[in-house]
């Protein structure tokens, strides 16, 4: 016992490294696992309020490229709003009440309109990395203002990624730029329809992967790829990228190996839309019972 | 200015540099300058063992906080902390540095000292921490470079850290 004693007296300073190495090792293994929804840090109520002081100093030089991608997003949504199109038909008829179309009450059971599916909610991001093998950002505005768990983020421009963490003010997103097999993103093409999915593959910020599309697609250098609306985190026919260089996925060219050019352009990103998806439970509950059943 | 002071200032500091300014910083994909580890280099020379391994816990740890990646900063300066005594008793002269001299800079060990003792655990630090960032050896020539070319880039970075604080005698 004595001896014992004496051992670990004179090895106190190894078994004190092995010690803090092997919480360090556990700590990096418990939250490296995307699958968990552990409680990320920068969600935290500390580093979130530095992130914001530093943000506000570091976005007055971004107001320019800001300003510019928020005036493209008006220009295109002004073109797809209702009275940019001149109706042809002149008739008396019914009119669609967009008031009640757009509402998210339940009456449009009754009078059978269209049910609301999204919800946007508009974000300000305070702080984000392009540099890692897994990204994240930091955006201001949290489970107080509405914000859950999985939910899909865009920006003005194209898909920006997932909620992974929140806390009262603050949201930690799962960038798309994570270089993992967790974080695939559910893609079309927009001409041909065909169907595929979205990595990172951790080299570039401007570029990510599409694989799994057919050879009997027809792919153009320039062609958009959207997302094909069956996650349930994004809706329909967001842009994620554009077709870049087409290559063989193998010697059997059995499918196409796409780079793309990415949508979103992360290096100056500010601000972003949180997607909240109202029908979702409804999907996921009829999907998990379907799966139950089969098994 | 208290030798506790300064080092509660240093920690701040270098912390506050790391997050803001150099995390920002990233050339080509493979050079991610650190300097944050030159608290732990510049720790005074008397201090326990175990005492210089929890700091350099507590440093990686605020800076996972800051990163999101939790552990694998903690993880790199505990080791280094730990290396730390073996470079320091490897390089000193006989009989051990002067007491006068209670932290290592370029003025207390010299400066070809100083540099061989911030190289070797700089790049050990670089190596622990990028094989957990990567996590596999798929592509071990860019890890490689990475690992140098950081390393590198660091050293220039603790150097003129040093030159801007430490000259004065």
């Amino acid at each position: 016992m004595r001896n014992l004693i004496i051992f670990f007296r004179r090895y106190f300073n190894f078994f004190l490294f092995l010690l803090l190495e092997v919480i360090c090792i556990v700590l990096v293994f418990q939250n490296n696992n995307l699958q968990r929804s552990a409680y990320l840090n920068s969600a935290n109520d500390i580093s979130g309020k530095l992130y914001d002081k530093y943000n506000n100093v570091q976005y007055y030089f971004h107001l320019k490229a800001t300003n510019d991608s928020l005036v493209a997003e008006n220009t295109r949504l002004h073109n797809a709003v209702r009275t940019s199109f001149d109706s042809v038909v002149t008739g008396t008829g019914l009119k669609i009440d967009t008031i009640r179309q757009y509402s998210d009450d339940t009456l449009h059971r009754v009078i059978g309109t269209q049910v609301r599916r999204y919800k946007y909610f508009e974000a300000k991001v305070i702080n984000n990395s392009v540099n890692k093998p897994i990204n994240y950002l930091t955006i201001h505005r949290g489970s107080l203002q509405g914000i859950r768990p999985n939910m899909g983020v865009i920006s003005s421009s194209g898909v920006v990624g997932v909620v992974r963490s929140v806390s009262d003010n603050y949201a930690v997103v799962l960038s798309m730029l994570s270089k993992s097999n967790s974080v695939s993103i559910s893609a079309r093409l927009g001409q041909g329809k065909e169907m595929g999915s979205v990595h990172w593959d951790g080299d570039n910020a401007t570029y990510a992967q599409l694989k799994d599309i057919p050879k009997s697609a027809k792919v153009h250098k320039g062609d958009t790829v959207v997302t094909s609306g069956f996650s349930a985190l994004f809706p329909e026919n967001i842009p994620i990228g554009y077709v870049d260089t087409v290559m063989m996925s193998d010697k059997a060219g059995t499918s196409y190996n796409i780079r793309l050019r990415l949508a979103t352009n992360f290096y100056n990103v500010q601000y972003v839309y949180v997607i909240e998806n109202l029908l979702k439970d409804e999907q996921q509950r009829l999907e998990d019972s379907t799966y139950k059943l089969i098994k | 200015m208290s030798i506790l002071l300064r080092n509660i200032i240093r920690f701040a500091f270098l912390l506050l540099i790391q997050v803001f300014v150099l995390n920002k910083i990233l050339i080509h994909q493979l050079v991610s300058p650190y300097l944050y580890m030159l608290f732990i280099l510049a720790l005074p020379f008397n201090l326990p063992r175990p005492v210089v391994m929890l700091l350099g816990f507590l440093m990686g740890i605020s800076l996972d906080m800051f990163s999101n990646t939790m552990g694998i900063h903690a993880a790199a300066c505990v080791f280094i902390a730990y290396l730390r005594p073996f470079i320091i008793n490897v390089l000193s002269p006989q009989g051990g540095f002067e007491t006068t001299q209670k932290t290592p800079s370029m003025t207390s060990m010299g400066v070809s000292q100083f540099l061989i003792y911030a190289a070797v655990l700089v790049f050990l630090h670089h190596v622990v921490f990028f094989i957990l960032e990567v996590f596999g050896f798929g592509n071990p020539l860019y890890l490689m470079l990475k690992i140098l070319l950081s390393t590198a880039a660091s050293l220039i970075l603790i150097v003129l850290y040093e030159l801007l604080f430490f000259t004065k005698k």
